[in-house]
């Protein structure tokens, strides 16, 4: 660090000050997202749950996949969360630290506050409307409640880890380069259907199975659907290989924000 | 206390590294005002970003025990979509700080009532300027950095920032950047130049001005006083509207005038007026300058020269409403009154009907005689006399010096379309630069239609002979009927 100060900050006060930062960056977010209109920052996960909901009434209704005595809500509501999850995360950080390069002027802002900010509140969304939807199809008695609980949100948190990880590694690597943006967006496309959201890895032939395995969210949506309804079909996961797929990503991408915040020139 | 060490800065660009700053050292203590003059793009505000801690220097470090603020007054510090109140509680929240009380402060000090409630992005410069500085001195900081505060609002507003900043907070440090120079003189106790990613220190504003005046060319700008034009006007008109606008945005020409009102303020109008002249050089029908060069003659104690200067001024678009004070002022410390007011604003039309003006008579003088100043009584006379350009340029063209000057074309019998003149026009060799008389010349006197002509045609006038048979040739003065009339009876 180039501007430092002559007196060193205890670690409890550095944790005060980057709470404050976080929380104030996270209300501004809200705000700048979602204004003060109609509902307002309830978008936040109503936006996801349309989305859900949409999904989960059309797999339903359709009944595409493999008519087995598999519950198709909790299918389609584990699935297409977790894509939510992973996937919407890299588009809230690509582009932010340009977006948001003023706020660097104030000296507790870093660009990590910045992305933090926004994984936080993708995140919150994200999971809120996973819980709402997932209690209320459960009050409906579309789906039976899960169960294991801690299954579920382990799964998910290793989702989450995941998305957090790759939304830091392709924010930074879009402020090093623009193709960062043009390509992410076709890629999360082709990855979609590829991401385990619309099936199960068991009814895969075994060499298929082996290539989608490399995919680390594949790993998460088996084991959050282990523990909503895991007695229904043989999932097959490797929770190591996630955690450490996630380690090693999150390393690079900080590594990659130590790059960059050496290099933003604020606007 | 600051303490910059052997700071470097480099950025990268498409040909290559370009480095910014290079091994810049100094040390601030409390209380101490430090100025930074440089010239555009010298890496002040770089040099600011690097203190301010938002951006990595490529090496050597920053050290400060003081709080130090971000740049001041920068209104890209908030949110567009936000309101000024949102703007507040994200401030207040970031740095731990009661927010009714911030809130108030803003209130009153930006003046902006409930567009306070509304989003930013709907404020004009001005008002944001105003919530910008609210904001700004909400924070306690020991050092304050100040990159350009004085670029927008009134002068209300300048007052009560700089009661805010070096009155209520005298006792901090601060690091000032602006163009303008006299502001970092008010304001400062240390001074540094920076040029050529250099830093130099200066315990005294005179003397780093002073090399700061030789950095940017503007010391010995008397020696080499042709300045080349920088555009090509089509009209008169278009001349007068290009020259109010890119006048203020040339480094030189404003560096010129606030020397021009520094020696002002310290009412040594001589050289005050010869600086403004000095300016006006480079864009003599640059309309509100004329103002200030008329009231320093004024001040000077010479009103009928003044007269003139306010004449030329709101020919050139200056408001009489604003000048006329001044100007009835000067009338009667000449016991003149006048039954027609000779003040005339910017008159649309053709630029033979346009009021004369002080560049019109030297241009023309030019043309006509091959003499580049007349003097103050032959002006003041002239201009009198004639309050139209066309009738000025008769007037010219019926004297003496002219027949003496143009004596070489006067011979030939055949008129206007001479043989011999057209000769002379076909042998002139464009210049590489045009002279600015010639360019300015050529576009009053609408020879050409379009900008790329009127540069040709002044690339061709190398001596002040050459300007009027070129310029004739080519239809100058064409409909000049006055000027026309004499040049007949001139060439027979």
């Amino acid at each position: 660090m180039s501007s430092e100060a002559l007196r060193k900050t205890p670690l409890k006060e550095s944790f005060t000050v980057q709470g404050r930062v976080l929380g104030a960056l996270l209300i501004r977010e809200v705000i700048t997202r979602y204004g003060r209109h109609n509902i307002g920052f309830l978008w936040l996960f109503v936006e996801p749950m349309l989305f859900t909901l949409g999904v989960t009434a059309l797999w339903t209704a359709t009944k595409s996949i493999h008519g087995s005595d598999l519950p198709i809500a909790a299918f389609a509501l584990t699935g297409y969360s977790t894509v939510l999850l992973w996937r919407n995360l890299p588009g809230r950080t690509i582009g932010a630290i340009r977006a948001d390069s003023a706020l660097l002027y104030h000296r507790n802002i870093k660009p990590l506050d910045i992305y933090l900010a926004r994984i936080f509140l993708e995140v919150g969304g994200a999971s809120i409307s996973f819980i709402v939807l997932g209690v209320l199809f459960i009050a409906i008695e579309w789906i039976s409640p899960p169960e294991d609980i801690l299954m579920v949100a382990t799964g998910w948190f290793g989702i989450a880890w995941f998305g957090a990880a790759l939304a830091i590694f392709l924010g930074t690597a879009s402020y090093l380069s623009e193709l960062v943006n043009k390509f992410w967006h076709p890629f999360s496309y082709l990855l979609f259907p590829l991401s385990g959201a619309a099936f199960l890895v068991s009814v895969l032939p075994r060499n298929f199975q082996e290539i989608v395995l490399l995919l680390p969210m594949v790993h998460g949506v088996e084991l959050v659907r282990d523990g909503y309804f895991g007695s229904k079909f043989t999932p097959i996961y490797d929770l190591s290989y996630l955690l450490v797929f996630n380690l090693v990503l999150s390393v690079i991408a900080l590594m990659f924000l130590r790059y960059v915040s050496r290099r933003v020139v604020p606007g | 206390m600051i303490r910059v060490e052997n700071l470097c800065k480099t950025y990268p660009t498409r040909f290559g590294k370009k480095l910014v700053l290079d091994n810049v050292n100094f040390e601030l203590k409390k209380g101490e005002k430090l100025g930074i003059l440089g010239r555009n793009g010298a890496g002040k505000s770089t040099l600011i970003r690097l203190i301010s801690g938002v951006e990595f220097a490529t090496s050597g470090r920053v050290l400060s025990d003081m709080s130090v603020s971000w740049p001041l007054a920068f209104s890209g510090a908030f949110q567009d979509n936000l309101t000024g109140v949102d703007n507040v509680r994200f401030i207040s929240r970031v740095y731990d700080q009661d927010f009714k009380h911030n809130l108030a402060f803003v209130e009153e000090f930006s003046e902006l009532g409930d567009y306070l409630r509304e989003e930013v992005r709907t404020y004009s410069s001005g008002m944001r300027a105003r919530l910008a500085f609210a904001i700004s001195m909400i924070t306690e900081f020991d050092c304050f950095l100040i990159d350009e505060v004085s670029a927008v609002g009134d002068a209300r507003f300048h007052a009560r920032c700089n009661y805010e900043l070096f009155e209520r907070r005298a006792d901090r440090a601060m690091i000032i950047v602006s163009h303008n120079t006299s502001y970092i003189n008010n304001h400062c106790n240390k001074f540094a130049l920076l040029h050529d990613a250099k830093l130099k220190l200066y315990d005294d504003f005179e003397e780093a001005y002073s090399d700061f005046k030789t950095k940017i060319g503007l010391a010995d700008s008397k020696v080499t006083n042709d300045p080349r034009p920088k555009f090509a006007a089509q009209s008169r008109k278009q001349l007068i509207d290009t020259s109010n606008t890119s006048a203020l945005h040339d480094e030189k020409f404003f560096n010129k005038v606030l020397e021009a009102h520094m020696r002002g303020e310290e009412k040594k109008w001589d050289e005050a007026r010869d600086g403004y002249a000095s300016a006006l050089e480079i864009y003599p029908f640059q309309g509100s300058y004329w103002t200030q060069w008329a009231h320093m003659v004024k001040d000077g104690g010479d009103p009928e020269l003044a007269e003139m200067g306010y004449r030329t001024a709101c020919a050139f678009g200056e408001s009489t409403g604003e000048v006329d004070e001044f100007f009835t002022h000067v009338l009667k410390k000449q016991k003149r009154f006048p039954p027609v007011n000779p003040l005339v604003g910017l008159t649309p039309g053709p630029a033979h009907e346009q009021p004369s003006t002080i560049p019109d008579v030297n241009l023309l003088a030019i043309a006509a005689w091959g003499q580049e100043d007349v003097g103050r009584e032959e002006l003041i006379a002239l201009m009198r006399e004639h309050p139209k350009c066309d009738s000025l340029f008769a007037c010219l063209v019926e004297d003496e010096r002219f027949a003496k000057f143009h004596a070489e074309w006067l011979v030939v019998e055949d008129g206007l379309g001479s043989k011999a003149l057209k000769a002379r026009v076909k042998r002139a060799r464009p210049i590489e630069d045009a002279h600015l008389w010639a360019a300015n010349l050529t576009s009053i006197s609408n020879a050409a239609e379009s900008e790329r002509g009127v540069h040709k045609i002044s690339q061709m006038i190398e001596v002040k002979k050459d300007a009027l048979p070129i310029l004739l040739a080519h239809g100058g003065f064409s409909d000049w009927p006055k000027s026309q009339a004499a040049l007949r009876a001139r060439f027979g």
